[in-house]
This record gives C-alpha cells, structure tokens and sequence, in this order.
C-alpha cells in the first residue's frame, strides 16, 4: 500500500461527492478543451485565409479600371516610387493592351491609332495582331462595339448594319512570367516566358485562343509587324482569359509605342496587418489624382478581424475554463482537508512527514482531476464542432454584407482610352462572401492541441491541489488528540 | 532513559490561562513499564502528548535518551515520532479505509521500509497482538473497538520503538485479551527494553506495572511501592 494507491482509494472514499465533482469538472475541462480546439481550428484557419489573401494592392491609374474609365497611364518611375514605400516587400507593373485582328483592321481601312474613340470604336485596341479571337461578339461584344450605351437605340451604327467584326485580343505585358495579380500562369504546355527584352519574341497563349488558331508550342503569330513565337500556352481557367495572351513587358511597350507606360501595378506589402496603412502610404507617395490603390481583399479582411475576435473570445473561454476548473479543485480539497484533519494528525503523529503528506493530497486531487479530463474530453469530442459553428456563424454576419462591393480591382486594364460601355469588369470567384471563404471549419483535433490542453489542465489542478496540500502542513499532529 | 524536568504546558481560553501540566518532574529507566492514574482533566493526555512529541512544552525539558526533544526543530520531531516512539490512542485513530494490515504498515512506510518486508512484520505483529489472519485485509471501520484497539497495539509497535504511550490500552478489550495485551507490553519492557507509559484506570494493569504515578491538577506524585511485609 504505497502513497499511490491510498490516495487513489481516498479520491473515491466518498464515492458520491468524488462522482458529483468529477461530472463539474468534466464540464469546465470539456469547455476548456472545446475552446481550445476552437482556438486552433479558426487560427489555423485565419492563417490559410491569410495564406489564400496574399498581401497584394493593386494602382491603378486614376479613374481607370478594366479598359474603362480615363486618365493618364502609369509609369516605371511610378514603379519605383512604390517599390520604395514602406511595408513593401515588391511591386510588379503590368501594360494590358488590346490588339485588333489585323484582317478586320485592314477591312475597315483605319490605322489603330485613329481608330480610338471613332464611333462604332474598337475597344480601345492598341495595335494589331494575326490572331483570332476565340470568342465570338454575341449581344455583349456588339454592345461594347458600338458607341453608345443602349444596344437598342441603333442610332450609331453597330447594332443596324451588324457588321462582320472580331472582338480584340487582350495581351499582358509582364516583366516576370507570372499574372498581373503576381499569380503563377498555369501552364499545360511549352515553357514560361525567359526572354524579356523589348526585341523579345516569346508568347503565351491562352488554351482556346491557340485552339482557335491552331497554334502550338513553337508556332508563330503576329503582333503588330513583328513574329512572336509560341512559348507555352496556358490554361487561366475561364473563357475570358484563356483569350488572352501574355507577352514580355518591354515589347509590348515598344510594339504599341507606349514606352515607359504601364497599366497597373501589384503590390506585395509585407504582412497583412500592414495592408490598410500602405494602401494609404502608396495613395500618398503616387498622388491621390493619379493613382486608385485598391485591396482585393477588403472583405477577406473583414473575415479574418472577425475570425481574430472568434479566435480571442476562445482563447479567453479557454482560460477561463481552466480557472474554473482549478477553483473547483482547489475548494473541494480544501474541503476534504478541513474534514480529514484528525486523520491528517494521526499520519503526522505517526510519523508521517508533510512532504508525504502534501503528496498524498496532490495525487488524489490528480485522481479526480484526470478522471474529469477524460469524461470531459468525450464531451469536448461531441461538443466542439457545434461550440465552434456557433462562434463562426455569429460573428462572420458583418463579413458578409461587405463581400459583394469589394470586388474589382487586380487586373489589367486596357492600354488606351476606353471606347465602350461596360461589360469586361469582372470580378474574382473568391471574394464572393465571407462565409464562403471561411468554409467549414474542421475541428479535428490535432495532437500537440490535446496536449497542450491537457497540460494546462494539470497545471492548474496542481496549483489548485497544492494550496490544499501545502494546508495540510499546517495541520498540527495534536489535531488527533481533539475531541478525546 | 526518559526525564521530565519541570514542564509546564498552558492555554489560554478567553482571558484564562489554565495548566494541565504544571512542573512535572519524573525519571524512568529505560525497560521501565509505568502507569500514569488519574481522574478524567487530570491532564494525562496533555502529558501524553507532550512526551509523544505531539505538543511543544511551554517551558521544562523532555529528553529521551539524552535528546531534548522540547527543543528539536519540526523535521527531527516528525523523524523522533516515527522511529523512537509508538502511540496507542484512546480512540485508536486508525485510518477507517485501509485494512488493519494495511494500518500496521504505514509507520513502517514512512520509514521506508519495502513493502514485502512491511507486509511481513505487520501480519507477525497483528498475530502477536492475537488477531486471527482473516481479520488481516478488513477495512479498519469494520473492526469491533477491541480489534481496532489490537491493531492500535500492533502499529504502535511497528518501528520497535523505544518509548511506547498508551492511553487506556485495555480499556476496551474483554479480560482475556487485556491479560494478553498486559503480558505483551511487559514482555516488551523486560526483554527489547522497550520503555512503556500507560495511562489507565484499569486496576489489572496498573497493578502489574513496576512504577505507578498519580497526576492531579497538573501535579504529578509516584506512589511509593508497596514494600512487602
């Protein structure tokens, strides 16, 4: 009969009272764990939001956005001076232009520089190109064509006669082989552009387009008067961009004839709790009437402060928990203290010293302690996926009403003066609402969360067990002579 | 060799300071099998307590084999209790959820003995003290007064001690286990010169201790021994 096993056999001597405080102690550890694993799982969660948000701001020109709009274009020296704003880790420039089908051109008998603005304009295109458009004009593409607003009123032309024509090509010129918004271009054959000189003549075509044009990996096309040749075509997963093309930035500014002139630029800022200062910062540096800095991410943020609130109203549960559980175990050893002082001073007059004594105590408080942590980690198994859903639905409602304005800037806009209404705005699948983005939260359990929980919970029984114990110490062995 | 100097012990209820022991003086030899008699707040549990170590003195000498022991620090008291001393209590104090086995063994655990040589002493002892082996693995609350008396005994007895207290060691036994329980602790006093100080009211065995002292408020006096005709 060591220490052991007696303070085993009396955490259970009144088989009642033990029971009735292994069942509270079961609910504030099942809490404290339920929070726990609430904690991990939208923590983990917020940081692949995080993950998933990147840290970019897209300027665009002021007033301008997606081929619409007007203004000045961007320069490199614009480049620079965002390079150059605090927080930033990188800034990448983008020139998106529009190329027009060089038959059509030559039809219609204009040159691409007057045919801006002309009525019955032609997208703003900026040069021409031997490639054909892979998507047909339709309602929308007719629209755009024409001048006016109302495809209806056919008082200007496009939508009476209904001439033959191909919507324009949108190439990208980037400086590095990856999307305007810094994103890698998936690519299903061929390679990524490494020539980015402005004589260069790679290409990346997208999937459709090259079908279109029954172009492959090494097959030569047209922009302007030079022949680009085929790199690798890419798949970018919609229509609208497998349409598109990407070029090396260099030569799509000297085969449009707008050196130094860039449409849009990325923004990498360093962390996104700096996002909102720098967007400032960079609205700032570059002229509030010159540039729109924009964040794609407004509502991914507003998810994640929501998420971070989640994440800190459990972290405080936890804690709290832990302390309730701890003031349990500390109050009911208190208890068995007072009641078995007499017996404490038959062990002490015994021989018994207080360290023994203290042990002893300690280990029957560890006895209903973890007795209460394994009840109370079934509970925390069954009641941690509703406590978590709970948390997240109540306080993702803000994030929502956020989502839906939030889309819009991150790519490219048209080279030249807009001609048209409209229509080539678009905004991203992923910012569609926060509850979206959130997803489900799994909360399986991760080992290092079960032991972290665990060892929080015997830390603070032990505290709570030990001020009982160290109470013993006070217990004078002439207790046993009282009431004889 | 226990000797008493001058001991006092007082508290203090209320503005009152009362002395259950008020300058006791006394000397025994070591082997020596003595009885304290005296009326019921005579103070013999104060001194009982007092020589057990259980209690501080506050003022006068305890020494036991030339140890102060009203001057030794906590530690040394708590080792003093558990290696020189055995106390029999007038309510047993047994711990009511362990076996009487399981009782007798506990002094011997705090002296950290191993428990295969604990268990064995402590059946030999409760077989000594006439406890059959059935009543061994009981649970102490489920012993009659005189067991639970008997496993007293027994786990007085377990550290072979060299000074044993008892107070009212045959009070609640029949006349045929109160004889055994006598013949016990003399044989212990004679042959281990064990040194043995009951307190009794029990005439049987007050007359077959060697010295006999009386305490009456607080004062202590040794009846003279009956010197043969």
């Amino acid at each position: 009969m060591g220490v052991v096993s007696r303070s085993v056999g009396n955490a259970f001597r009144n088989k009642v009272r033990s029971g009735a405080v292994v069942v509270i102690l079961a609910v504030a550890i099942g809490l404290a764990l339920a929070m726990l694993v609430a904690n991990q799982a939208v923590g983990s969660k917020v940081d692949s939001l995080k993950a998933s948000v990147g840290n970019n701001l897209t300027v665009n020109p002021a007033g301008s956005r997606g081929g619409l709009g007007g203004g000045n274009p961007l320069t490199t020296a614009d480049l620079t001076k965002a390079a150059a704003v605090q927080n930033v880790t990188s800034a990448t420039g983008t020139l998106s232009v529009r190329l027009s089908n060089s038959a059509a051109t030559t039809t219609s008998g204009t040159t691409p520089d007057s045919g801006r603005g002309e009525p019955g304009g032609r997208f703003g295109a900026s040069g021409t190109t031997s490639l054909e458009s892979a998507v047909a004009p339709g309602t929308l593409g007719q629209r755009n064509n024409s001048n006016g607003g109302s495809s209806s009123s056919g008082s200007t032309g496009g939508s009476t006669t209904t001439p033959t024509f191909s919507i324009p090509i949108q190439a990208t010129g980037v400086s590095t082989s990856t999307t305007a918004t810094g994103t890698a271009i998936n690519l299903t054959s061929g390679t990524a552009l490494t020539d980015f000189a402005d004589t260069s003549t790679q290409a990346l075509v997208g999937s459709t387009l090259a079908t279109k044009n029954n172009l492959k990996v090494g097959s030569t096309f047209t922009v302007q008067d030079r022949t680009m040749t085929v790199t690798g075509i890419f798949d970018a997963g919609d229509a609208f961009d497998n349409n598109g093309i990407y070029l090396p930035l260099a030569a799509t500014q000297t085969l449009t004839n707008q050196a130094g002139q860039l449409s849009s630029l990325t923004v990498v800022v360093n962390s996104i709790d700096n996002v909102a200062s720098t967007q400032t910062a960079l609205t700032s540096a570059l002229g509030a009437s010159n540039v729109d800095v924009t964040a794609g991410s407004a509502n991914l943020q507003s998810a994640i402060s929501s998420l971070g609130s989640v994440q800190s109203i459990s972290l405080i549960a936890f804690i709290a928990s832990l302390v309730t559980a701890g003031l349990i175990v500390l109050l009911i050893m208190i208890m068995v203290v007072r009641e078995r002082r007499r017996e404490i001073g038959v062990l002490k007059a015994i021989g018994a010293s207080n360290r023994t004594i203290g042990v002893q105590f300690v280990l029957e408080a560890m006895v209903l302690v973890v007795l209460g942590t394994v009840v109370g980690a079934v509970v925390a198994a069954f009641s941690s996926n509703p406590i978590v859903s709970a948390l997240v639905a109540g306080n993702t409602s803000s994030g929502n009403s956020a989502s839906s304005r939030a889309g819009g800037g991150g790519f490219g806009a048209g080279g030249g003066a807009g001609g048209g209404g409209g229509g080539f705005t678009r905004t991203r699948g992923a910012l569609s609402g926060a509850n979206q983005l959130i997803g489900t939260i799994s909360t399986s359990v991760g080992w290092q969360t079960l032991v972290l929980g665990i060892v929080g919970i015997l830390l603070i029984a032990a505290i709570g067990a030990l001020i009982p114990a160290l109470l013993t110490a006070k217990v004078r062995p002439i207790e046993v002579l009282r009431g004889e | 060799m226990l000797t008493v100097t001058d001991v006092v012990k007082t508290f203090k209820t209320g503005d009152q300071t009362i002395k259950p022991v008020n300058g006791v003086s006394f000397t025994v030899e070591q082997g020596t099998f003595a009885a304290i008699l005296g009326k019921s707040g005579s103070g013999k549990s104060t001194l009982l307590s007092l020589l057990g170590a259980l209690d501080k003195a506050t003022s006068g000498d305890v020494i036991v084999d030339g140890v102060n022991i009203s001057k030794l620090p906590d530690g040394k008291l708590t080792a003093y209790r558990r290696d020189d001393i055995g106390f029999v209590f007038q309510a047993y104090n047994l711990i009511p959820n362990l076996s009487a086995q399981e009782n007798v063994m506990l002094p011997m655990e705090f002296a950290g003995l191993s428990h295969a040589k604990r268990s064995e002493r402590a059946a030999e002892l409760l077989n000594q003290v006439g406890l059959t082996e059935e009543m061994h693995q009981r649970k102490a609350n489920r012993l009659s007064g005189g067991m639970q008396q008997r496993v007293a005994i027994a786990r007085a007895l377990a550290n072979n001690p060299k000074l044993i207290l008892a107070d009212e060691p045959t009070g609640n036994l029949d006349d045929e286990t109160g004889e055994l329980i006598i013949e016990l602790l003399r044989h212990l006093a004679h042959e281990k010169k064990t040194t043995i100080l009951v307190v009794t009211h029990d005439q049987a065995l007050a007359s077959q201790t060697d010295r006999k002292f009386r305490l009456a408020r607080g004062k202590i006096t040794e009846d003279t021994p009956k010197v043969p005709a």
